[in-house]
């Protein structure tokens, strides 16, 4: 029952703080956000579960439950939830970046607080239920309850162009929402299934149950809704093409939301991915593996390169978001332990330098009111503590050894470079890699430009040292990303176990 | 197992510490630390070098170590079981890299308090913090048992001379070179990286010594004896591929051609920093690396003949480059690059113990060259132009007569320590090429030749540079009047000058060859200890046997005997020098490489290599970047608003139905089910 307890603490939170008086709110949420953040921790500290959800059975699924809930159309839907490996970091990692935010929204929102620390709450509920939610009709719900709190908080909070910013991303993310949702109930209704479980539609398809429609081929049906459900995810990862709601989003919207954009909301695309295309469909996947591959690698260097033509640090930091989410994509498709298994671990570990890079740009922000490189220089001669840990985030961001970034691209490369399913595997990981080139040219040259060099501001703004409320943040998940990258078996050991049954399941295409 | 080796993680771990400690010192924001952080730094490297010494005994009375000490990850997959670990090797190559670097570490951490604390610097916490690091990272890459724990540590000491390079963030030039250090380097890096993950994608392990190890397993493949997975390649040719993977990031940090132009630049650190990266940290890591996996190296006879080509072109090159420059830091930086070319070129041409011997005395002379430097640089107060100086001899007689000693093994003047490295790099280079077969002996004779005659331009610059800035009369107030040194200064000064002196006597091979007296002692310590199972793989006595036995390219030992090779390198190093000091050793000295004309501007601005570097960067990269950024802003994201834009308008035309008009609806639905009736009555048949 913990993970209901989890989500309806939350979501009570969020009810009471939306009621709380502006100046208490940021206070009170910051105090409830603990109570997920401890829960995610005692789930972590107590998890038992081996094996895939949805691959496995009751054991692969730790705190699970599983009631019906209502049926429709000879369907049952059910209220059934449960973490594995797969799962619980991002569980993890979703309250603990949602507590660190609420804590570096201190300074910047100051305006309808409590509102706004109502909505980062409810928006976390709906984090977690999608994280945990193994009946496709329950999370999907979660899924795209996701999207309503954060139109508003870009769309209210937001800078100049937030409106134009705010309905770019809720349209996008919502019409490749429906896509992927008609093609998965086609696929679905294909099935001889009465349930929406994951695991029950995952095992049935692995059994070979698909059946023509429409005078198409099974494996056309799975293709199809393959594609389906990759664009859907694809929007929200998000892969190049379809990243261009991402820059805009982020530039307007404010710090902490930003950080929860990038740290956790592109995670469901990723996480998505994994659990339906590539566990769900593998034969698909490793059919058109050079495809996906292609589409990972043209991320990662054509997402550092738009990184490289940026002034604004902020879009840089979200350039660098799609060529960083580049990387998961290509583990993911390696299907090999360290592959997947990376990818994984890539998630956990951008969700934390890229909110750590977001914050410390916030903060700089705060206390310059700009954030062009070129319209300031030697701030790190005003603001030593918050410039240090912003150098040790950028190093982290090109993979410097003993930070998880570099623990995460080591194991993606590594899978990536041994894989057997990927023709010209090498080639492929080779060219992902020349990204940590790319991104320490772009990171360094904003730093050269912005930190160091006689202090000049081109704003009319006095600059100090950061307080604490922003400070602290940072540092926290300063030391949480060395601690990942120094022992990375705090996250990975559960990992490749719900890894590994993905790569046992056959391929018949 | 030893007790030296109990404690041998402490060697990395008290730099650490130190690290640490200036750290929160640091951060505190007070005084809190006597000299600015500078104790705890001397005390954790003295500790180390302690430790380092202990550990060389106990090699020496024939232990070795290896084992895993943490265990980082563990991909127990479907395919394989691979574990990913970090270790500590512990063998006569790591232990007395391990005394190089604690040596060269303490001296330069003393050094310090002359140099930045009495200079009134400030951030001196920031300081020590960054010397701690780099120390620890360094000991970490010496001690590694696996090529991903050298990695690891390599990017590491990439970091800190970043942090330390570009100390004085305050002005515009540090952290340019800091940058430019960090960013150059990554690009080898980058295909040290793929080679790294290439090597355990092939071997499955990364451990360097050993029955599993993956020099071993390679030698074994070679031999018909094990099999691999060579994606495609055959064997030797996936090798020499990863061999030469790997060779990137060696080129980088060792800032060899053409990736050297990061470390000019990186003169812009604080004067000890250089010494530290010169001599024992960031620029050794690149050959160290090549000789700690020289079992993969030396069966691969490209791989060799392509180390030991750019070796002998960098130790030309950069020798011609250090003739002009006018600045005392630049010349020792050109000529870093230089000596680590010899190293390079020793190593392609299998002389790993004479690569091991220059790396050894070259730490030493190079640290005490960095430190006479820093010594007249804190003497003229912070004036490096060599042309402002001149006579300094007289007025600071420690840093003089250490400095000249320093000169002396710079450019290989018997008996000094530079001579026997550099005479045996050069003997081993010319009987390798004479005992290769066909083009690939035309290659390596061609190495040798270029590292000859770099030796005549070293004995120039190097004598240029001692006569410029110490003989003849002051050529200004400054150098009139220098600024006296402390104990900080002359103690470290004269510890490296005696050991620049003498570490040479460490290996008189030719002495061995010519009279049969056993005092090569450094081959004797690099064949390892006898009856030790581990140095199966890694003494030196298995790198010969490889390169003559199991190297396709059959190298057939030659019988050249030492005393013309070393009289000829040693001859053109006395003439260099001479005719440098007869040039510039004058009381009114002028520029007389002016007279090369247009070539001294070619060669005072680097052959235009920075240039092309830079074009590169900000004419090609830049500009592409922004060509991905417009296509971005206009055709990615214009197909999506256009898109949105179309049904938006469309939407709006649709809505233009929506009249209001009752009847106008009621005319519409009457259509509209006519117009379905036909259609299902056409379907279903019974309205035809």
């Amino acid at each position: 029952m913990i993970i209901e307890a989890l989500i309806g603490v939350t979501f009570l939170a969020a009810l009471v703080v939306l009621i709380t008086p502006d100046e208490y709110a940021g206070k009170l949420a910051f105090g409830a956000s603990l109570l997920p953040l401890a829960g995610s921790l005692y789930m972590w500290s107590a998890f038992d579960a081996t094996g895939n959800a949805l691959l496995g059975g009751s054991a692969a699924r730790a705190f699970e439950t599983q009631i019906r809930w209502l049926e429709v159309g000879g369907i049952e839907l059910q209220w059934f939830v449960g973490v594995d490996g797969v799962s619980l970091p991002l569980v993890v990692l979703s309250t603990f970046l949602t507590s660190l935010a609420i804590l570096s929204a201190w300074r910047p929102i100051t305006d309808r607080q409590a509102q706004f620390y109502g909505l980062v709450l409810f928006m976390e509920a709906n984090l977690l239920g999608v994280f945990t939610a193994l009946d496709f009709f329950a999370w999907f719900v979660f899924w795209e309850a996701v999207l309503v709190p954060m139109y508003f908080l870009i769309g209210i909070w937001g800078g100049p162009r937030r409106k134009y910013a705010a309905i770019k991303f809720f349209v996008y993310t919502n019409v490749a929402s429906l896509v992927m949702f008609i093609f998965f109930i086609q696929l679905v209704y294909n099935l001889d299934v009465a349930t929406f479980g994951l695991p029950a539609i995952t095992q049935a398809i692995h059994a070979g149950e698909v059946s023509g429609f429409l005078g198409l081929a099974p494996s056309t049906v799975k293709t199809l809704a393959f594609a389906a459900l990759f664009l859907g995810f694809a929007v929200k990862v998000p892969v190049v093409p379809f990243h261009t709601w991402l820059p805009d989003a982020h530039v307007e919207a404010p710090t902490p939301v930003s950080v929860l954009l990038a740290g956790v909301l592109l995670k469901m695309g990723t996480y998505a991915m994994l659990r339906y295309n590539f566990t769900m469909l593998p034969d698909v996947a490793k059919q058109y593996a050079a495809v996906i591959a292609v589409f990972a690698v043209v991320s990662v260097i054509y997402g550092a390169m738009l990184a490289l033509a940026q002034r604004d640090l902020k879009r840089i930091v979200a350039y660098s978001s799609v060529s960083s989410m580049g990387y998961v994509i290509l583990g993911l498709v390696a299907y090999t332990t360290l592959g997947v298994g990376g990818a994984t671990f890539q998630m956990v570990a951008h969700g934390l330098i890229s909110g750590l890079m977001f914050m410390a740009v916030g903060v700089i922000y705060n206390e310059t009111h700009t954030r062009m490189v070129g319209s300031m220089s030697g701030l790190a001669d005003r603001m030593p503590v918050t410039v240090g840990i912003l150098i040790a985030g950028a190093f982290g961001y090109m993979g410097l050894p003993l930070m998880a970034g570099f623990a995460a691209e080591f194991f993606i490369f590594q899978g990536a470079f041994a894989s057997t399913v990927l023709a010209r595997a090498p080639l492929f990981a080779a060219a992902a890699m020349f990204g940590i080139v790319i991104v320490a040219g772009y990171l360094l040259l904003a730093m050269q430009k912005t930190l160091f060099g006689p202090y000049e501001l081109e704003t009319d703004y006095e600059v100090t040292a950061a307080g604490p409320t922003e400070t602290v943040p940072l540092a926290i998940l300063l030391v949480s990303i060395v601690l990942l990258g120094v022992a990375p078996e705090l996250f990975f050991d559960m990992i490749t176990d719900a890894v590994d049954p993905i790569l046992q399941v056959g391929g018949d295409v | 197992m030893s007790a030296a080796f109990t404690y041998a993680p402490l060697i990395v771990a008290l730099p650490f510490l130190s690290f640490l400690i200036a750290l929160a010192a640091g951060l505190a924001d007070r005084d809190v630390l006597p000299k600015g952080g500078a104790i705890p730094g001397i005390l954790a490297t003295l500790g180390s070098l302690a430790l380092s010494a202990w550990v060389a005994l106990t090699v020496a009375g024939g232990a070795v170590f290896d084992e895993t000490i943490y265990e980082w990850a563990v991909a127990a997959g479907v395919e394989s079981q691979l574990e990913l670990s970090f270790g500590l090797l512990l063998d006569p190559l790591s232990a007395m890299m391990l005394v190089i670097v604690c040596l060269v570490a303490t001296l330069v951490h003393v050094f310090s308090l002359g140099y930045m604390n009495d200079e009134g610097e400030t951030g001196l916490p920031r300081y020590y913090a960054g010397l701690g690091l780099f120390t620890a990272s360094m000991l970490g890459f010496v001690v590694s048992d696996n090529l991903l724990q050298s990695f690891v540590f390599f990017e590491l000491v990439g970091l800190c001379s970043y942090l330390l390079i570009g100390f004085h963030f305050r002005e515009p030039g540090p952290p340019s070179a800091a940058k430019k250090a960090f960013l150059v380097t990554r690009f080898g890096d980058y295909f040290f990286l793929v080679g790294l993950v290439g090597i355990v994608a092939t071997f499955g392990t990364a451990q360097f010594g050993g029955a599993e190890s993956f020099p071993h397993v390679a030698e074994l493949v070679l031999a018909g004896e094990a099999s691999v997975r060579t994606f495609g390649f055959a064997p030797e040719t996936w090798f020499t591929i990863l061999g030469l993977l790997v060779l990137g990031g060696v080129i980088g940090k060792s800032a060899q051609f053409p990736l050297h132009t990061w470390l000019p630049d990186a003169m812009e650190g604080p004067t000890p920093v250089s010494a530290l990266i010169h001599a024992a940290t960031m620029v050794a890591a690149g050959v160290f690396l090549v000789a700690r996996m020289y079992g993969f190296y030396a069966v691969s006879p490209t791989a060799l003949a392509i180390v030991a080509l750019v070796g002998g072109f960098t130790a030309l090159f950069a020798a011609t480059m250090g003739l002009v420059k006018r600045e005392l830091k630049q010349v020792l930086a050109y000529s870093t690059i230089s000596q680590y070319g010899y190293m390079m070129l020793a190593l392609g041409t299998g002389g790993y113990v004479a690569a091991t011997f220059h790396l050894l005395t070259h730490a030493f002379f190079k640290a005490l060259l960095f430190l006479g430097a820093g010594s007249v640089i804190i003497a003229m107060h912070h004036n490096e132009n060599m042309w402002d100086m001149g006579g300094l001899r007289k007025r600071m007689p420690v840093t003089y007569a250490t400095f000249l000693v320093g000169s002396l093994a710079l450019a290989g003047i018997v008996p000094f320590a530079g001579f026997w490295s550099k005479d045996e790099v050069l003997y081993e280079a010319l009987i390798h090429g004479l005992g290769t077969e066909g083009s690939l002996g035309t290659v390596f004779l061609a190495a040798y030749a270029m590292g000859l005659l770099a030796v005549l331009f070293t004995g120039f610059y190097t004598f240029r540079m001692v006569a410029l800035t110490f003989h003849g009369e002051p050529r200004t107030d400054l150098a009139a009047d220098p600024e006296s040194v402390g104990w900080n200064v002359k103690g470290p000064l004269s510890v490296l000058g005696l050991l620049a002196a003498t570490t040479g006597f460490l290996n008189l091979a030719p002495v061995k060859k010519l009279t049969g007296a056993k005092v090569d002692f450094l081959h004797q310590w690099l064949e390892g200890p006898e009856g030790a199972a581990l140095m199966a793989t890694l003494s030196a006595k298995h790198y010969k046997h490889l390169l003559h036995d199991v190297n396709p390219a059959q190298v057939t030992a030659s019988e050249l005997g030492p005393l013309l090779p070393a009289a000829l390198s040693l001859g053109l190093a006395i003439t260099g020098a001479l005719v440098a000091f007869r040039l510039y050793a004058t009381p009114e000295p002028t520029e007389h490489t002016a007279k090369l004309g247009g070539l001294q501007d070619v060669l005072y601005n680097n052959y235009y290599q920075d240039e092309y570097q830079v074009w590169l960067a900000t004419n090609v990269v830049q500009p592409l970047a922004g060509v991905a950024d417009t296509v971005d802003q206009s055709l990615v994201d214009g197909v999506v608003n256009g898109v949105s834009s179309v049904s938006l308008s469309s939407g709006s035309r649709i809505r233009r139905i929506q009249t209001g008009v009752v009847s106008n609806y009621a005319a519409l639905v009457t259509l509209g089910l006519t117009a379905l009736l036909v259609a299902f009555g056409l379907y279903e048949g019974w309205l035809l």
